[in-house]
C-alpha cells in the first residue's frame, strides 16, 4: 500500500476536510481533554447495535458509528455510498472500495499530530495503583509517546552504503570492553564500567540525545558519549581512557594526581560534572538544582526526607534533600550499629536469611532509616513550642531514583584511626525499598502495622546490575566491578581484563 | 441489550471518561512487550504475509489470522493483573 492513498480519497479531500478530520481524531480517536473523553464515552457506540467493543468505526462523511466486526459499518457504506471510515481504536482509514486500509500521506500527517497532542495533554505518566501519577518518568520526557523510527533520505543512503549489520544474540559481548589502568586509575575504571552498563544512560547516549553547547572541548558529557561509542563499537581490545582522565582532572581538581583515590568520590564528582554540563543542554541554565531535568537527575536523583520530631510538642519539621547515593554505615565502625533483631519486615521481604548471622543490606538500610535520638547536646529550636528541646530525627525515602547507588562506608577516617572495615555484607539480587519509604512510615504511624505487600506493585523494586568491590587496605588497594549483561549474565571487570562471572561470585563478594 | 452488555457499556464509559482506559491500554502494551508477546505476534504476522503474499494481503486477512492466536497467547499473569487494576479502579470510583 503506497502512502499516496487510493483514488477514492480525492472525493473526500474537499472544502475544509483537514479541519473536519482533525476534529474526528480529537473527539473520537485520541481524546486528550476531559471534555472530549466524556463525549467519547457517551457517543462512541454502534448506531445499529449499541455495542462498543467490536472495532468501532466512524463514517468519514456523516456522523455514524458502527461495528466493523459485525459488518454494520459496511452496510452503512453500501447504502449511503460513503466509502471512507476511520477506525476509532487506531485511527486507520478504511476504504470500502479498495476493501483495505489506505495510507494517505496528508491524512497520516494529521493523525500523527493529533496523537502527539492528545498524549501531551494526558501527560501519560507511569501507572500507579492509586491513580496518582508516578513522580518518575521515562527519559523521553513526560507525555511523549514512543513513535517508530522512519529513516530520512540521508539515513537510507547511509544504510545502503554500509551494508554490514551487527546482530545482538544472547551470548554476544558487545558493550564489554576493558579499560587500561593509567596509574592507579582503577577507581575511575570501575565506575566507568558501572556507568556504561546502566541501561538508561546507555540508551540516552547511544541515541545521541546530547546536544553540546559548550564551546571548548572540555564537555564531559561529550566525552561520555564518545566513551559509549567506543564501548559499543565491537572492538575487543581494551580502551585507553586518557581523554576522560584528563577531563576529570580538569573539572574535579581534588581527584587529580596519580595517588589512589576513592571510587565513591569519583562517582559523585563525575555525576556532578555531568549534571553541570548537561544543564547547558536544556537551555535552562537554572540555578535551582531541584528543578533540573537533565538525564543525570532523571536517572540518579532521589529525595531523602528528614523528619525532626520535637519530644515535647511532637511537632514535626520536615525537609527533603536530593541525593545521588545512599551512604550506609557498617557494623564494626566506631559509630554504634544497633544490634537489630533478625527478621522484621525488611529482610523477610527481600528473601534474606539470617541463618549465617551475616549483616544484610536491608539491615544497613533499616539502621539508616531508624529514628535517632539527638542527645541533649544537640537540642533543636522547635517552632512549635518556641524553645530548645530534645528531638528525634528520622530519615526515609521520599522519592526513589531510577538507579539507586548504595555506598557501604568501608573506609573509616575518624580522629582515632584510619582503616577499612571488611565486614561481609550480603545483598540481594532484587531489593524492595517499600519499607524504607516515607509513605510506609506514615502508614505505620497510623497504626497499620501489617504492610500489605502488593505483589503487583513494582514501583519500589530494584534489580541489581553492578557491584563495585575494593580489595586490599586503605593505603593500597584495587577496585573491580561486576556488571550484568543481558538480564542474567555477569562479568567481572578488572581494568583491562573482562571475565565471565557467576551470580554466586557476585553475591559472595564483599560489596 | 442484555444486562451484561449494559454493564459492560457502563464500565467502559466510566473507564473512558476518567482516562483510565488509556492508562490501562498503555500498561497492557508495556506488559505484553515485556513478556515477549509482541515479538511473537510480529513473527506470526510475518509468516502470514509470506503465505498470502505481500501484494494481496489486506489488514482484514491479518486480523482474521492473527487474532485467535493472539488471544490465546496472552499470559495469565497479565490477565490477572489487569483484572486486578480494573477491579480496584471500579471499587474506588463506585459504579
Amino acid at each position: 500500500m503506497s502512502p499516496a492513498g487510493c483514488p477514492h480519497v480525492s472525493s473526500f479531500k474537499v472544502d475544509n476536510w483537514k479541519q473536519n478530520l482533525r476534529v474526528i481524531y480529537q473527539c473520537f480517536v485520541w481524546s486528550g481533554s476531559a471534555e472530549t473523553r466524556k463525549r467519547k464515552a457517551k457517543s462512541c457506540i454502534c448506531h445499529m447495535c449499541g455495542a462498543h467493543l467490536n472495532r468501532l468505526h466512524s463514517c468519514l462523511y456523516c456522523v455514524f458509528f458502527a461495528c466493523f466486526a459485525k459488518k454494520h459499518i459496511h452496510e452503512h457504506a453500501k447504502s449511503k455510498r460513503h466509502n471512507l471510515a476511520i477506525d476509532l481504536l487506531y485511527g486507520g482509514i478504511y476504504c470500502f472500495m479498495c476493501q483495505d486500509y489506505i495510507y494517505d500521506k496528508d491524512m497520516e500527517q494529521i493523525a500523527k499530530e493529533e496523537q502527539r497532542k492528545a498524549w501531551k495533554m494526558q501527560g501519560m505518566p507511569h501507572y500507579t495503583l492509586d491513580g496518582i501519577p508516578h513522580p518518575r518518568c521515562p527519559p523521553t520526557g513526560t507525555g511523549e509517546k514512543y513513535s517508530t523510527w522512519e529513516p530520512t533520505k540521508r539515513e537510507l543512503e547511509l544504510l545502503r552504503h554500509n551494508p554490514k549489520r551487527r546482530r545482538i544474540t544472547s551470548n554476544c559481548t558487545i558493550g564489554l570492553r576493558g579499560l587500561i589502568n593509567l596509574g592507579n586509575t582503577c577507581f575511575m575504571n570501575c565506575i566507568v564500567q558501572a556507568l556504561t552498563h546502566t541501561p538508561l544512560l546507555r540508551d540516552f547516549f547511544l541515541s545521541d540525545r546530547h546536544k553540546c553547547e559548550m564551546q571548548s572541548n572540555s564537555c564531559l558529557v561529550c566525552e561520555m558519549s564518545q566513551l559509549f561509542q567506543e564501548f559499543y563499537s565491537g572492538h575487543r581490545s581494551p580502551h585507553i581512557p586518557f581523554r576522560l582522565l584528563h577531563l576529570v582532572w580538569t573539572h574535579a581538581r581534588h581527584l587529580a594526581g596519580y595517588e589512589q583515590q576513592d571510587a565513591h568520590e569519583f562517582l559523585i564528582a563525575a555525576l556532578d560534572v555531568l549534571h553541570r554540563h548537561c544543564k547547558d543542554d536544556n537551555g535552562k541554565k537554572a540555578n535551582n538544582p531541584n528543578h533540573c531535568n537533565c538525564i543525570i537527575d532523571q536517572i540518579f536523583t532521589g529525595g531523602l526526607q528528614s523528619d525532626v520530631t520535637c519530644q515535647v510538642c511532637h511537632g514535626v519539621s520536615t525537609t527533603i534533600d536530593p541525593f545521588w547515593d545512599i551512604s550506609l554505615d557498617l557494623p564494626g565502625s566506631s559509630t554504634p550499629f544497633w544490634p537489630l533483631s533478625p527478621g522484621g519486615d525488611g529482610s523477610a521481604l527481600n528473601g534474606e536469611s539470617h541463618a549465617t548471622g551475616a549483616t544484610t543490606l536491608t539491615d544497613c538500610l533499616r539502621r539508616f532509616t531508624r529514628p535517632e535520638h539527638l542527645g541533649s547536646s544537640a537540642k533543636i529550636k522547635c517552632s512549635g513550642c518556641h524553645s530548645y528541646q530534645e528531638s528525634t530525627k528520622q530519615l526515609t525515602m521520599k522519592k526513589l531514583p531510577i538507579v539507586a547507588c548504595f555506598h557501604l562506608k568501608r573506609f573509616e577516617h575518624s580522629a582515632k584511626l584510619r582503616r577499612k572495615i571488611t565486614t561481609y555484607v550480603s545483598f540481594p539480587l532484587e531489593l524492595d525499598m517499600t519499607p524504607f519509604m516515607a509513605s510506609s512510615k506514615e502508614s505505620r504511624m497510623n497504626g497499620q502495622y501489617q504492610l500489605a505487600v502488593d505483589p503487583f506493585n513494582n514501583d519500589n523494586k530494584y534489580s541489581l546490575f553492578a557491584v563495585v568491590n575494593h580489595q586490599g587496605t586503605l593505603e593500597s588497594g584495587h577496585y573491580t566491578t561486576f556488571i550484568r549483561q543481558h538480564k542474567d549474565q555477569w562479568f567481572k571487570c578488572d581494568d583491562a581484563i573482562i571475565t565471565k562471572a557467576s551470580i554466586k561470585d557476585v553475591l559472595d563478594s564483599e560489596g | 441489550m442484555s444486562k451484561e452488555s449494559r454493564m459492560k457499556a457502563t464500565v467502559n464509559q466510566k473507564l473512558t471518561e476518567m482516562g483510565e482506559r488509556e492508562r490501562l491500554k498503555e500498561l497492557l502494551r508495556a506488559k505484553l512487550t515485556e513478556c515477549g508477546w509482541k515479538d511473537q505476534m510480529k513473527a506470526h504476522c510475518k509468516e502470514v504475509i509470506k503465505e498470502k503474499g505481500l501484494e494481496q494481503i489486506t489488514v482484514e486477512d491479518l486480523v482474521v489470522e492473527v487474532t485467535p492466536k493472539g488471544r490465546a497467547l496472552v499470559p495469565d499473569s497479565v490477565k490477572k493483573e489487569l483484572l486486578h487494576r480494573i477491579r480496584t479502579f471500579l471499587s474506588q470510583h463506585g459504579t
